[in-house]
């Protein structure tokens, strides 16, 4: 019979009712704190905290152990998709308490008053040391310190299996032990809750040895999809409140436009409407949803904008890119592997390979367009109710936006559509406008973004190209190795609500503006070919296009997008290595592990070519063809090093040179994460991660004129259909002596677009240098 | 006043008749299995089955559909107790076989596209219960109004999940 074959953890913390809500059940919250010197090596200064705040030097803030033996853990990354905080964070937990996977019954994430160190949804694997793993680790420091005390037996006679401390010949459950205890341990954290990257632990707790692993490397399933299987889970989506309207927003015409006159709702169709304007902001609330969108149509249909013309338009946006934009601004920024001296060794290069190598813009797309439900109180208290990468950093825009603290913002988590980096600054879109909306009509408000909305108003992956010189010598070696990444600001962290509506938001990005949201153009595709001996990489930053131009300060609005940077200097990197190998005379991974130093990055090399069925040989294939109606195969490979995880990809196409198509035949992948945490999910997450890479290889540019992005939806931005995916072969190399778990979801989605140039070029002798290798573009590669 | 007859239930609901149907769902029935992706009929994630086709609840004015029988996510237990005569105890601790597979091949990674993939799939396997490879990829490509689109690209979990819910099925229970 098929019946729920697990028991499904409790995932979210708090009960909720799909209408209306029903407080939190009374978690039983057993406080113990701790003190011991020894472990506490970090800054343990207290950060600042806000009120509806935990405190995070509080263990319980982290993980609660309850008097039944059940565990409860908190994190404030919200899952994604990926599945970490329901699989690899309770493993982790498990692990480092001895505790069995199972005794970890809920995950508590994202809530910003329920969880203690806010970040966003990334990087989750922490390179292999999450916050999570040195909270569980400092707790089971604490809990043999107790047990000790309480036994009678030193520390180091004790040991603990199955949450049961043993020693002495005595024993007792972690659940006995924190009965009753007030004990004292302080976790310490710097950082800045609101930020991107939030609140981390300080110090060095004694972690469990891989050797003694027995729950991490096994495939536990994630809680969260048997509920969200059986229609069981509370999504963002649902969220309904008590006296709750529904709001369409009616964005601008352009990226530039002001508003001249908003359009107004036939009352006698749509009695219950209301528009409500606020600067370039027009929003149109309603009781049911569907009122709210014939009104907004409408509305929309009656608004007067100006006009604006300010962008190159995607048929001249490389050209903007190298002539117009101002890549003085922000100074240059040069790798750490850079050595040498490359110029002379360019200049007297036997053989000299040089190029341009060119990135469209690329869209996050979620499949559900954003949307949220904010609260605004009488009192000034207001409450979001999203799904968003980054909860804390949200509050701390929505405060901004209100010129109130982060203290009267509270952000509620819940499961919705992948971002893929969108959100990971704080909003997606649709936040700041469902609160400015609710503050505006005093009832908590559901703002729901259409898909051209979120296609045309959401910020997206920038646009990026890159200059490539490489020296070859007399041996077919590197002798050279130089590259320039030019590329606008990434992240643009603005809500674009409150930018519209003229409130204060942080800084448009800037070379002032802090981390990510700089124009600075950081190194982020640390080099591999360590043996090179003269390597320059320089990265080049500007201005997002539009940014200055537009009289409302939109224009396009870059945000990372999954292996964000990386992907953008990864492709000319990987591509331009491919064609050294061939004007070498080389097999291109015979090439790359030439020049290869780190063993786990040979691994992978060696282990994809065995799995792939790859035969040595230089490319182009001897037969190599660029016209004719007849398809041609060829082969390529790409190589990345990221979050501790080292990856190599093959690509197997067939492409038919007079369309220009290229169809995807398999696509092999090895990757060495060190220590793999959960095969089954890091299999399906490597999956995943192959076939948006076949998109953004294949299929996504932004379409764009001069006044907006006119990609609209589906149609205008295809992605990757089931008719499209390859034969997908995923090689986990499990390497336990690295000692620490790295990334996995990220990375899959980069490797495809240099692995499947290289194979266009394997298979016609031409090479195309530009991404999105669509038929078109093909055609006229082929045909030069 | 339009009569829909939901999972077995029948309901009176009041919408405008031209209100797409996924509106009168999530919003009146509170039925959230379906997901809004697109409104255009371009995605899939709002599907539904009407009479045991599949069929985009965006686009599809909530009159139309009157005493059809429409079987949302929450509806595939039932449906498949009913089609396998399963006792009321069963059944409740029932989930369809489509459901079960999806969970032991750890199929969704967001999930918001996933319930019209399992309404996709229950629609094939229903006409076509050992589908081959090439079967599964034209029903999930060509079969409905657009492509069943998976932004985060769990295509490979899905089609080793359409198969795994096959053999379950041909099980029986």
């Amino acid at each position: 019979m098929a019946t729920m074959s697990e028991k499904p953890a409790n995932v979210i913390g708090p009960t909720l009712s799909r209408r209306g809500f029903i407080k939190a059940g009374g978690i039983l919250v057993v406080g113990f704190s701790f003190v011991d010197p020894e472990l506490l090596r970090g800054d343990s200064a207290k950060p600042t905290t806000f009120k509806n705040s935990l405190d995070p030097t509080l263990p319980s803030s982290w993980i609660e152990i309850h008097p039944d033996n059940t565990v409860l853990i908190r994190t404030g990354k919200s899952d994604f998709g990926q599945g970490s905080t329901f699989t690899a964070y309770r493993q982790i937990v498990a692990e480092e308490l001895s505790v069995p996977f199972d005794a970890i019954t809920t995950v508590v994430s994202g809530h910003t008053d329920l969880t203690p160190d806010g970040s966003g949804a990334f990087d989750f694997l922490g390179h292999g040391t999450p916050n999570i793993r040195k909270a569980a680790a400092y707790t089971y420091q604490a809990l043999l310190d107790v047990a000790s005390e309480k036994l009678g037996v030193p520390k180091d006679k004790l040991s603990v299996k199955d949450g049961t401390v043993s020693g002495g010949g005595k024993s007792i459950s972690y659940g006995d032990l924190v009965k009753n205890q007030q004990l004292k341990l302080t976790i310490p954290v710097k950082g800045d809750l609101t930020s991107i990257f939030g609140l981390t632990i300080e110090g060095n707790p004694p972690m469990k040895p891989v050797s003694e692993y027995t729950v991490i490397g096994k495939s536990f399933k994630n809680s969260i999809i048997s509920t969200k299987v059986a229609a069981k889970e509370t999504w963002a989506t649902d969220v309904r409140l008590p006296g709750m309207l529904h709001a369409r927003v009616v964005h601008p015409k352009t990226l530039g436009s002001s508003l001249v006159s908003a359009g107004s709702v036939d009352k006698t169709k749509f009695p219950n409407s209301q528009v409500i304007v606020k600067g370039n902001l027009v929003g149109v609330v309603a009781p049911t949803e569907w009122e709210a969108i014939q009104a907004a149509d409408q509305v929309a249909a009656g608004t007067k904008w100006s006009d604006w013309k300010g962008l190159p338009g995607n048929a001249k946006l490389y050209q903007h890119l190298r002539e117009e934009a101002d890549w003085t601004s922000a100074p240059i920024e040069k790798s750490k592997e850079s050595k040498g001296d490359v110029g002379p060794a360019l200049a007297s290069a036997h053989k000299k390979h040089s190029a341009t190598y060119q990135l469209s813009y690329m869209k996050h797309a979620p499949i559900g367009p954003t949307m949220a439900v904010a609260d605004v109180k009488s009192d000034g208290t207001v409450h979001i109710y999203v799904h968003n990468q980054n909860p804390q950093a949200l509050r701390g825009e929505i405060a901004t936006m209100l010129g109130t603290t982060p203290d009267h913002v509270i952000v509620h988590s819940y499961p919705g559509p992948g971002h893929y980096g969108r959100s990971n600054g704080g909003n997606s879109g649709a936040e700041d406008e469902a609160v400015l909306l609710s503050k505006a009509v005093g009832k908590p408000v559901r703002v729901q973004w259409t898909r051209a909305d979120d296609m045309q108003w959401s910020t997206q992956a920038a646009a990026a190209f890159s200059d490539v010189q490489v020296a070859i010598d007399e041996k077919g070696k590197m002798a050279a190795y130089q590259i320039d990444h030019y590329m606008p600001a990434m992240q643009d962290d603005r809500p674009v609500g409150a930018v519209l509506a003229g409130l204060p938001t942080m800084s448009a990005p800037d070379v002032h503006s802090g981390g990510v949201t700089s124009t600075v153009n950081g190194l982020e595709d640390p080099w591999i070919y360590a043996p090179v001996p003269n390597v320059i990489e320089r990265g080049h930053g500007t201005f997002q296009v539009g940014q200055k131009a537009s009289p409302i300060a939109v224009g396009l609005r870059d945000h990372s997008m999954r292996t964000p940077g990386q992907f953008q200097q990864n492709y000319p990197r990987e591509l331009a290595i491919s064609e050294a190998a061939a004007l070498a005379g080389a097999d291109a991974i015979q090439f790359r592990i030439d020049h290869a130093s780190e063993e786990r990055a040979i691994g992978v090399l060696k282990a994809v070519r065995d799995a792939s069925g790859w035969d040595t040989r230089p490319s182009p294939r001897h037969d190599a063809v660029s016209t004719g109606e007849t398809p041609v195969g060829g082969r390529g490979v790409s190589l990345m090093l990221r979050s501790g995880s080292y990856w190599a990809c093959v690509c197997q196409i067939a492409v038919t040179p007079s369309t220009g198509a290229i169809v995807v035949e398999k696509y092999t992948v090895a990757v060495d994460p060190g220590i793999v945490v959960n095969p089954m999910q890091l299999k399906r997450n490597v999956e995943g991660g192959a076939v948006m890479g076949i998109g953004h290889a294949l299929f996504e540019e932004v379409m764009f004129d001069e006044s907006g992005i006119t990609t609209e939806d589906w149609n205008s931005y295809p992605i990757p259909t089931m008719a499209d995916i390859p034969e997908i072969k995923v090689v986990l190399l499990h390497n336990p002596k690295v000692g620490a778990y790295g990334g996995g979801s990220e990375a899959a989605n980069a490797l495809a677009a240099p692995a499947i140039a290289a194979a266009l070029h394997d298979a016609t002798g031409k090479v195309m240098r530009r991404l999105p290798m669509k038929p078109a573009y093909v055609q006229e590669v082929l045909k030069s | 006043m339009v009569t829909l007859n939901v999972n077995g239930v029948r309901h009176e609901v009041k919408a405008p008749d031209d209100t797409p149907l996924l509106y009168v769902l999530r919003n009146d029935l509170e039925l959230i299995g379906p997901q809004f992706g697109c409104g255009l009929a371009q995605c899939g994630a709002c599907a539904v089955l009407v009479d045991g086709k599949e069929a985009r609840s965006c686009v599809t004015p909530v009159a139309s559909v009157a005493n059809q029988e429409i079987t949302t996510l929450e509806g595939l237990p039932a449906r498949w107790a009913k089609q396998k005569g399963l006792s009321a105890a069963e059944a409740k601790n029932t989930l369809h076989p489509v459901q079960q597979a999806w969970i032991e091949e750890q199929t969704p990674q967001c999930g918001v596209c996933q319930n019209g993939m399992m309404i996709k799939a229950t629609e094939l396997l229903e006409s076509n219960p050992k589908p081959t490879l090439g079967q599964i990829k034209e029903a999930f490509t060509t079969s409905g109004p657009s492509p069943n689109l998976c932004r985060c690209g769990t295509y490979v979990a899905i089609i080793e999940a359409v198969q795994h819910a096959a053999t379950i099925m041909a099980k029986g229970r």
